[in-house]
């Protein structure tokens, strides 16, 4: 079936990698935001919305395990990476928004320039020359996390952890 | 912080003996270091000046460590340094050379150099010098000891804590931080932390058109901070020492929209009070601080001071741009970031088609 991973993998059985936004340490310094536009000619991949009030986060493509978007793409131009980064092949791309549909989080949309659905590939290119996203390369408050998925889920609990208890025994961070 | 995002060491290609070419940047906040990340991945050698004993500018210096990790910065700062060979001359402002302006966080300079200097033996030169100095309110008493900016007194606990001040700032009993920023909301929080029995955070109109939101003002109160709107300090009081002892206050009532398009805040006749304060915080905003007073060496300010690009981020000289907050004044990381990646392409592509029409590649 088109789009359809093998489970044989590594990356699979692990449940590759993630990347996660870490809402409570975000100081929405829009860094993520602005190194995703440098890199992609003012377009961004990862983007800020104002919430409420002088209150803004950014959203980005979560990479779902079980991507909604791959199914629904009905040329097979939505894929999922070696690594767990689910992009678009470009060549099979007809435009139609169908991902976008299915998507939970609208996150795909359309390249005025080639008329295909864009979306987040977790850097593919720089990941290709053993790189790291930008948005977590540059973000300076730690708060995009990106790695193993085991370890990121262990991170934000530990850091969870620090924040339930910390106080009540005065521990230091 | 990982400045060099694109590339790794082995990706960059030298041309010649002597690289593509030699970049100095003055000011190692976000933006320069943003840029000087972009150059050593094109090749160049790079040369960056500060007048901070630490690269990170406001990061390091101003941005309380619970926002922004210091421990990032110096691991950007340290690839930079160490795989990437960028000369970081630090304790040393760029400026030219008579008539050299006091700013904030000038503390630590040992050295002056004229940016002529560097315009003349580098390639070209990119200008990040940011905001360093503060709006006054320009009322009575505000010289009074106790009176400080909201970025004197961050840098102040900065330099403290990082041990580069043996000055402790005063444990404060009250204080009344001025202003509805996030300048105006760290230094209230960091107030707080360094023990404070009282801090009032006061701004002349209210909540809705503070500039740091009610989200973040909300989040204040609930920590213990005392919100206080529509009210704006007078003059200040000191007592016989010259210590300020309290702040007159007068109330302030919203108006028609004014040129920033929020209502203006009139003052009411006759509703003057006083606040008792050991610590006033003035964080009404910062200005823009390029390398001279005003126009040198073909580089033009604007009437507020910022540096005056064109949409190449070049200056009037063309060996010289300029980037982040001196250029488009206070904002964020993400902006300086912005601006720094942006002007450090446009100098790539003027040091490259220079070198393609000398024939020189």
């Amino acid at each position: 079936m088109l789009g359809k991973v093998d489970p044989n993998t590594s990356a699979v059985r692990d449940f590759g990698f993630l990347r996660a936004i870490d809402y409570d340490r975000c100081i929405a310094c829009g860094t993520c935001e602005a190194v995703c536009s440098f890199l992609n000619s003012g377009v961004t991949y990862i983007k800020l919305f104002e919430v409420s009030k002088g209150f803004s986060r950014p959203i980005s493509c979560f990479h779902c395990r079980k991507a909604p978007c791959i199914h629904a793409c009905p040329t097979g131009a939505m894929r999922k990476d070696d690594d767990g980064a689910v992009y678009i092949e470009e060549s099979k791309c007809i435009g139609c928004l169908a991902c976008l549909a299915a998507c939970p989080f609208g996150i795909p949309s359309l390249s005025s320039v080639t008329k295909t659905a864009i979306k987040c590939d977790l850097c593919k290119d720089l990941r290709g020359h053993g790189l790291e996203p930008a948005c977590y390369a540059m973000c300076p408050s730690e708060a995009i996390l990106y790695g193993k998925a085991e370890n990121v889920i262990e991170l934000l609990q530990k850091r969870s952890l620090t924040k339930v208890i910390g106080l009540r025994y005065e521990l230091s961070k | 912080m990982k400045f060099t995002f694109m590339c790794k060491k082995e990706m960059v290609q030298s041309a010649g003996p002597h690289g593509r070419g030699k970049v100095a940047i003055v000011g190692a906040g976000s933006a320069g270091l943003a840029a000087a990340g972009y150059l050593v991945c094109q090749g160049y050698e790079v040369d960056v000046y500060d007048k901070l004993p630490l690269p990170g500018g406001l990061m390091t210096f101003a941005i309380p460590a619970f926002r922004i990790s210091i421990k990032s910065v110096m691991e950007g700062f340290e690839d930079l340094r160490d795989n990437f060979s960028v000369k970081f001359t630090l304790n040393t402002k760029v400026f030219k050379k008579d008539g050299v302006r006091h700013d904030e966080g000038d503390e630590f300079i040992k050295n002056v150099i004229d940016l002529k200097e560097l315009v003349d033996s580098y390639d070209a030169v990119l200008i990040t010098t940011g905001t360093w100095r503060s709006r006054k309110m320009n009322i009575a008493g505000e010289d009074s000891k106790g009176v400080y900016t909201a970025l004197e007194y961050l840098f102040l606990l900065r330099s403290y804590s990082m041990g580069y001040s043996e000055h402790k700032p005063s444990k404060a009993r009250k204080v009344i931080v001025v202003g509805g920023g996030l300048s105006a909301i760290d230094a209230a929080e960091e107030s707080l932390l360094s023990g404070a029995d009282e801090v009032y955070l006061v701004y002349r109109r209210t909540i809705n058109e503070a500039p740091a939101g009610p989200f973040e003002i909300n989040r204040l109160r609930r920590l213990g901070v005392r919100w206080m709107e529509l009210a704006l300090p007078k003059k200040i009081i000191a007592d016989a020492s010259g210590r300020v002892k309290e702040v007159e206050l007068i109330r302030m009532r919203l108006g028609e929209p004014d040129s920033s398009g929020r209502p203006r805040p009139i003052p009411i006749e006759g509703s003057e009070f006083t606040l008792e304060a050991d610590i006033v915080i003035v964080a009404i905003g910062e200005l823009p601080t390029p390398p001279a007073q005003e126009e040198y060496l073909g580089i033009k300010l604007d009437r507020r001071g910022r540096i005056l690009v064109n949409e190449k981020y070049r200056t009037g000289n063309e060996k010289v741009f300029a980037a982040g907050d001196v250029v488009s004044g206070p904002s964020k990381v993400g902006n300086a970031v912005f601006l720094g990646l942006n002007a450090a392409m446009n100098m790539h592509l003027y040091l490259t088609s220079k070198r393609l029409t000398q024939g020189s590649g």
